[in-house]
Order: structure tokens, then C-alpha cells, then sequence
């Protein structure tokens, strides 16, 4: 019975990260049906912010937390300023700034290879507290609340939703498409880079770890479904519970775990690409 | 004609090479012949997928597990070895083409990782992590086919598969595949099959890359699992965008660049010519969409 | 009598509680230009689509030549010999007027890429597709850009695109929308000469000033309903149909 408990916490936990990276890509696809797998990377560069901040120069916690989330925010808004903005500005075909930032992936990949050294570097647990996973839960529950009361209440949450929903009337109502542009993709980026963080102590600092995270995110949204902030954590968690059950109970060898979040997004793309949970209407 | 004194000349270049000059010179053959397959999909039919790579390690591995664990003759490895890549290209696009869009991408990006898995946990079959090696390709007639001579085999890959793809580019399949890229409902309309078009072109081309991947097999007598991986389609698809999408010649100029490129910039860079690369695709759908080739058509057209 | 090559016979579709169209029958001949027309919301696209493949009907039947083509997809419905062109103009951007033309024929094609036979179709069609052009007006742009030809020009290749099909029907999905005055005068004059040369015409328009000196016979649908059926000038003076427009305008006030 304990053994199940800590499978699940720890399930809990990993499925709070494949959400909170689910989210980062939700907020980028709804107004703008841009597929970003550059958000791994940005979780890669939230981890290794918390190495130099936290590890290499011993800030307290939240301050650290709080600058690397902020830089990121600046790394994403510039990303969409140099990738993004003169594409849909010149009516480029939707693919066209989506296969532009798989070259910003390795571009952030790279710099990052360059300034480091290939090992992967340690980043302190928040608040010296051990069990990192309770933590990652309370903050990615935060996070989601404050997603949720963003789109459902705010008024410029809403203009969002407009946004997604029909580019041309929003515009036409006098929403200022870059603006949700730019602040969407800032917000991704930051909330990709806490989760990099928030996983970072678990797993160290390593510049391959973008890729993986990309797709374990995506296949969560997958499975979540667009359509609503809670069907990124649902996914999440449910990604995280298939992964867990997997490694401990199937009778095949470990290294085949890799391929769940893998099988799992094949599938869903074929029989169900818009998730388990509808739209609102 | 003019293919014969083509293949003349591109396989003889390889006798006037030093083996090293001669190994870079063999692998940039093949991921010419590579990028070639994959802008036909890429460029010319408009389907993103990251998976070509996979055809390519599905190809290699097969003719090696075939020869040396099932101990096939040459001949028959060779047939068996097609076939296998043709089926599992046809098994692969039917429902794979029913994906609109990224979603392609994302779905064989998946396959491509799970590819991998499969080779690193596939234990004796495979060799696992670190693959098989120490083999070397079986005598034809009596004669040992190898270094320089090989050449000649990955020469004829090249100018067939440029031979095919050019044939069906120029007929009402190839237009198809443009309509199909350009606009889906409008080919539609005028009685383009969609699903079938995507089909033919995506199992075409897959299994041109297995193919390319049993001739591969032979260049370094190794097959290894990271080869066949995600970084190597990020490149191809690089590739095929700097130089110019939908042109064959583009794809070649493509390939040759980027393949040559990071000898030219080892000294200044290091390892990360990966960097680089990044920054011309970002570059290149920025500044110059229409790629590298470009530059040649303006250079013509004045 | 020409025969009749299209028959809709009591086609409905409803999209879940609403009715776009009811009980609509009517026939199409060889040679002959019907015109489609009603207020906004008639139901005329919904038709459309229907005969076109793009929807499925909820009822009723749409035979093509005597048999049945409802339900097919697009490409088998242009396979048999009918050619659609669109309303907002759908041209394959990455190729140039001529080949654009020639997709229009790909059901002509046999279908082999390798061989004598598959170079003679080309040469073949090739031809065909350079006399199209000229019929169209656009003769000069053969080699030209996509991207560099006007909303006008576009319009006629997608006429040219549609014949290049040898089709026995053609259809006309707002053709007169977006285009100048003189665009509208060439327009007319190319559909003539479609019909002209044997082909059945259908086609769905609003602008009357357009259609009504074009069309043999016109059809006249307003709630998804037939309303009328016959020549223009009948229709022109028929109660209903004023009613139906003028009703349309008042609402719209």
C-alpha cells in the first residue's frame, strides 16, 4: 500500500511538470495554432538558470525562482519577436514560423552547449526541502489556478479565447493581435522554464533534456485535449500514471518506458487528436 | 549518354581521393541521395515527417540482421531487404497520411524515438546500444566489393533514385503532389485522390531512404543506434530548407553545404556546428524562404 | 431536345434543427446555362456543395448522367466529368498558370508515369491547356507567377483549371463575386462560350444583373425551398420572388 502511495505522489509530481510544459504549449497554440517544440528547450534553459543562480551564485529561492520565470518571459517574447512576428506579418503559411523555431531549438540548445560544460549540473531543492515532490505539486496547482482564473475571468483572458477562436473578427473587434501574440509567447516560455526548474533538482541541468520534455509535454496536451488549461494537467497526470505503472509492473525491460509517452502520442493522434476533454462550446 | 558518363565521373572521383577524402566524400553521396527522397516529400508533396531517418536505420539494419544473424545469401538479403522496406513504408503511410499538417510531424518524430528504443533494447537481434559492427559486405561473384569500388554502388543509388524521383516529379503524379501541397481541397476538385497521392508519395519516398540505408550499411560496416536518431532528421530537414524546398537542385546544394559545412568550421567553432545551422534555417525561412537555390535563379534569370 | 445531364430530385439537408434545403428537385442540360439564384441564406451554397461532393445530403438524390453521384468524393465526382471552380479563387500557389491548368486535367491522364504513352498525355494536354488559356484570356501569362496575377485573372484560370477536365458539367460557384465591370463582361462571355461548345452549366450567383441576361433558365430557392423555374424574364417578374427579396431587404433594415 505505501509502495502504491509513493508511485502515485511521485506520478503526481512528474504528471504536474508534463502539464505545466502541456500549458506552455496551449498558451502559444490557442491564439495563434503554432505548435512551439521549442518550449523544451526553454525548460532546459529554466533548469540550467537555476544552476547558475541558485547553485553557482547561492541566491535564495525566491528570488532566484522569480528572475529565472522572468527571464525566460523576455527569452520567449524575443523569441516571437525574431521568429514569429515578421513571418505572420507577412502572411507566411502557419508552418513556416513552426519550422522556424525548430532552427530557434537548436539555436537555444547549442548556446547553451557552448556556455556549459557537457555534464549535468546540480540545482538546489526549493526551501532545502527534500521531497522536492510536494512542492512541484502545490506550485504547478498555483500556476494552473491562476491559468484558470486568467482565461475564465480576466478581461484579457477572454480576448484570448477571442483571439483563438477567430483571429480575423478579434482583430476586427480591435484586439491587438500582436500583443496576444507577444504575451503569449512570454508567458510560455516562462511557465516552460518553471517547469525546467521545478524538475531540474531531480534530474540536474543537461542540455539534452529539452527534447524529451517536448514530447512528454506535447503527448500530454494530446491527450488533454486544447480546448481547456485542466486538460493539460489531466493529461499530465495521466502520461506521468502510464509512464509509472509501466516501469513498475510491466514485464519488459526498463529502457522500453522511454517509449510510453511515445506509443501513447502516436496513438491519440490517430484515433483522438483533439483529447479527452471537449471545448467549452 | 549522359547518365553513364555521370556515373563515370562521380565514381571516379572516388579513385582520385586519399580514404579520408574518399569517406566524406561517400557519406556526402548518400545524404545527397537522402535529401534528395526527402524533398520530394518535404518540398514537392508538402508533408512534414521526421522519420526518414528511421527508413534509412529500418533498411540498414535489415540487410545486416539478414545477412549476418539469418545468414541470407547476398542476392536474396538484398530482394528481402527491399521488401521489407517497402512494406513497412506502405505500413507506416496509410494511416499516417490521415494527419493533418504538424501533427504528421509529431506523430512520426514519435515513431523516429521509438525506433531508437527498439534498437537499444532490441538485445541480440540488434546488438543494443551499441549496434552491430565488424562485418563487411559478402563477395559478389569472387570479388570483394569495398572502398573505392563501393563508390560506384552508392553512385548508382544516387543517380537512380535522382533518375526516379525526377521522372515522377515532371508527370501528372508529381503535379498532383504539388496541388496536394498547395491546397488540398482545390486538388480535390479537380480529381487528385489526396489520401492516395500522400500514400504513394510517403511510402515512395520512406522506402528510397531504406534503401539508401542497406547501401549504408557497407560504408563503415557499423550500424549503430544514435545514427538513425531525431538529430539527424532535424539536419536532413535543415538541409532541405537552406537549400531550397521543392528543387531537387536545392536539395542537393542543401546537403552538400550543410554536410561540408562544419569541416570548414571546426577550427572556429568546434562541435556546435549545429549552432550554426540553426541560425541559417532561422535565416533562411526569414530572409530567403525560397532557399539557397535562389540565388542561382536570380543569377539566371539576369 | 438536348438531354438532360444533372438531376437533383427532392434533395434535403438539415444541419442539426435547421433546414437549409428541402425537396429541391430540378434538371440541368447539355449546353444550357441554369442559374441558381436567391436572398442570402436560400440555401444556394448548401446545393452547391452538395452536387459538389463537399457535403453529404440528408435526403434525396443528385444523378449525374443517370447514375447516382451523391455521397461520392470530390475526386470520383471529377473523375466523371464534372468541374467546379470556387468562389474565392484557390489556386496552387507554388506553380505556375500553366501547370495549375494542367492539375484541371488530371483525370485525363492514364495512368502511368513511365513510358511512351505517359509522354504523349503530357504533349497532349500540354496543348489542351494552352488552348484553354487563350479561350479564358489568358493566353500571355502562361509561365507567369500565381502570385502575380489579379483577382480577375485568378478567377479565369480557375474557369481555365475546370475545363482542362473535359467535364460534361461545370459548376459556378459565385463566379461574378469580387470582379470589376469589364472582369464581369468576360466572365459572362467565356460561360457563353462554355455552353456554346455542348457543355451543361450550372451555376449559383446573387448579383441578378449578372446572371439574368446569361442564364437560359434560372431556379429561384428561398428558405432551402424552390420558389420559381423558368426563364429570367419570367422570374424577373414573378410575385414571389420579388416578395422573397424584397422580404429579405426588409429584414435586413
Amino acid at each position: 500500500m505505501q509502495d502504491l502511495l509513493e508511485l502515485a505522489v511521485g506520478a503526481t509530481a512528474s504528471g504536474c511538470i508534463y502539464g505545466l510544459i502541456a500549458l506552455a504549449y496551449l498558451l502559444m497554440i490557442r491564439p495563434t495554432g503554432i505548435i512551439n517544440f521549442a518550449v523544451g528547450e526553454w525548460a532546459m534553459i529554466g533548469a540550467f538558470g537555476g544552476y547558475v543562480l541558485l547553485t553557482k551564485y547561492e541566491w535564495p529561492y525566491p528570488a532566484g525562482m522569480a528572475v529565472v520565470v522572468a527571464f525566460l518571459c523576455v527569452v520567449g517574447w524575443l523569441t516571437e519577436r525574431i521568429a514569429v512576428r515578421p513571418l505572420i506579418e507577412r502572411g507566411a503559411p502557419l508552418l513556416a514560423p513552426i519550422l522556424a523555431l525548430l532552427g530557434m531549438l537548436v539555436v537555444f540548445r547549442e548556446t547553451i552547449s557552448v556556455s556549459f560544460p557537457p555534464d549535468p549540473m546540480p540545482v538546489p531543492f526549493a526551501f532545502e526541502i527534500q521531497d522536492q515532490k510536494y512542492f512541484i505539486i502545490a506550485v504547478t496547482l498555483a500556476v494552473f489556478a491562476g491559468a484558470w482564473f486568467f482565461f475564465e475571468r480576466t478581461l484579457w483572458g477572454k480576448s484570448f479565447e477571442a483571439v483563438a477562436l477567430n483571429r480575423r473578427a478579434a482583430a476586427l473587434m480591435g484586439i491587438n493581435l500582436t500583443r496576444v501574440t507577444a504575451f503569449s509567447f512570454a508567458a510560455g516560455a516562462g511557465v516552460a522554464g518553471l517547469g525546467g526548474l521545478l524538475v531540474a533538482p531531480n534530474v540536474s541541468a543537461q542540455y539534452l533534456m529539452g527534447v524529451p520534455l517536448a514530447i512528454q509535454g506535447f503527448t500530454a496536451l494530446v491527450i488533454g485535449g486544447v480546448g481547456r488549461v485542466e486538460g493539460a494537467l489531466l493529461g499530465g497526470f495521466l502520461l506521468a500514471f502510464a509512464e509509472q505503472l509501466t516501469i513498475r509492473y510491466a514485464p519488459i525491460p526498463g529502457g522500453y518506458a522511454q517509449g510510453v509517452p511515445l506509443l501513447f502520442l502516436i496513438v491519440f493522434l490517430l484515433v483522438r487528436p483533439s483529447g479527452l476533454l471537449k471545448a467549452k462550446a | 549518354m549522359r547518365w553513364l558518363a555521370a556515373f563515370v565521373a562521380l565514381s571516379g572521383a572516388a579513385f582520385l581521393m586519399g580514404d579520408y577524402h574518399n569517406d566524406v566524400y561517400r557519406k556526402m553521396l548518400l545524404w545527397i541521395t537522402l535529401a534528395l527522397s526527402y524533398n520530394f516529400l518535404f518540398g514537392i508533396c508538402g508533408q512534414v515527417a521526421f522519420s526518414h531517418f528511421a527508413f534509412y536505420g529500418i533498411g540498414a539494419y535489415s540487410v545486416v540482421i539478414l545477412l549476418f544473424q539469418l545468414h541470407v545469401p547476398l542476392p536474396v538479403a538484398i530482394v528481402l531487404g527491399v521488401a521489407v522496406c517497402i512494406l513497412v513504408a506502405l505500413a507506416v503511410a496509410i494511416p499516417a497520411t490521415r494527419l493533418e499538417g504538424f501533427y504528421l510531424a509529431l506523430a512520426t518524430l514519435a515513431l523516429a524515438q521509438l525506433f531508437v528504443v527498439v534498437l537499444n533494447e532490441g538485445g541480440a537481434v540488434t546488438g543494443g546500444t551499441g549496434g552491430i559492427a565488424n562485418y563487411r559486405l559478402p563477395a559478389v561473384f569472387g570479388l570483394q566489393v569495398k572502398g573505392a569500388w563501393y563508390t560506384g554502388v552508392i553512385v548508382a543509388l544516387l543517380l537512380g533514385t535522382y533518375a526516379l524521383l525526377r521522372r515522377l516529379d515532371h508527370s501528372w503524379f508529381g503535379r498532383a503532389c504539388r496541388a496536394v501541397r498547395d491546397n488540398p481541397e482545390a486538388a480535390a476538385a479537380m480529381g487528385v485522390d489526396v489520401a492516395r497521392t500522400k500514400v504513394v508519395a510517403f511510402a515512395l519516398t520512406s522506402a528510397l531512404a531504406g534503401m539508401a540505408g542497406m547501401v549504408y550499411a557497407f560504408v563503415d560496416n557499423t550500424v549503430n543506434p544514435p545514427i538513425f536518431g531525431l538529430e539527424n532528421a532535424f539536419l536532413l530537414l535543415f538541409m532541405v530548407i537552406v537549400g531550397g524546398a521543392g528543387r531537387h537542385a536545392g536539395a542537393v546544394i542543401g546537403a552538400a553545404l550543410l554536410f561540408l559545412l562544419p569541416f570548414f568550421l571546426s577550427p572556429l567553432v568546434g562541435h556546435h556546428h549545429v549552432l550554426v545551422f540553426g541560425v541559417l534555417v532561422v535565416a533562411a525561412i526569414l530572409l530567403k524562404p525560397k532557399g539557397l537555390i535562389g540565388f542561382y535563379d536570380a543569377i539566371r534569370r539576369s | 431536345m438536348p438531354s438532360v445531364v444533372l438531376e437533383v430530385r427532392n434533395l434535403s439537408k438539415r444541419f442539426g434543427g435547421l433546414t437549409a434545403v428541402s425537396g429541391l428537385d430540378f434538371d440541368v442540360r447539355e449546353g444550357e446555362i441554369l442559374g441558381v439564384i436567391g436572398p442570402n441564406g436560400a440555401g444556394k451554397s448548401t446545393t452547391f456543395n452538395i452536387i459538389a461532393g463537399a457535403y453529404p445530403a440528408s435526403g434525396g438524390d443528385v444523378r449525374f448522367a443517370g447514375e447516382s453521384i451523391l455521397g461520392l468524393p470530390p475526386h470520383k465526382i471529377a473523375a466523371r466529368g464534372v468541374m467546379r471552380t470556387f468562389q474565392h479563387n484557390r489556386p496552387f500557389a507554388g506553380m505556375s498558370v500553366a501547370d495549375n491548368v494542367l492539375v484541371g486535367a488530371h483525370t485525363r491522364f492514364g495512368f502511368n508515369v513511365f513510358g511512351k504513352k505517359s509522354l504523349l498525355d503530357e504533349k497532349a494536354n500540354r496543348a489542351r491547356a494552352e488552348e484553354l488559356m487563350e479561350f479564358v484570356g489568358l493566353g500571355e501569362l502562361r509561365q507567369a507567377d500565381v502570385a502575380t496575377l489579379s483577382f480577375g485573372q485568378g478567377r479565369l484560370l480557375e474557369i481555365a483549371r475546370g475545363l482542362a477536365g473535359e467535364p460534361r458539367l461545370m459548376l459556378f460557384d459565385e463566379p461574378a463575386a469580387g470582379l470589376t465591370p469589364a472582369e464581369l463582361t468576360r466572365v459572362s462571355g467565356v460561360i457563353r462560350g462554355i455552353a456554346e461548345r455542348g457543355i451543361a452549366v450550372l451555376l449559383i450567383e446573387h448579383d441578378m444583373h449578372f446572371l439574368l441576361p446569361l442564364a437560359h433558365r434560372v431556379v429561384v430557392l428561398n428558405f432551402g425551398a424552390k420558389i420559381a423555374d423558368g426563364l429570367p424574364e419570367e422570374v424577373r417578374s414573378n410575385p414571389a420572388v420579388t416578395d422573397a427579396y424584397l422580404g429579405s431587404h426588409a429584414a435586413a433594415r
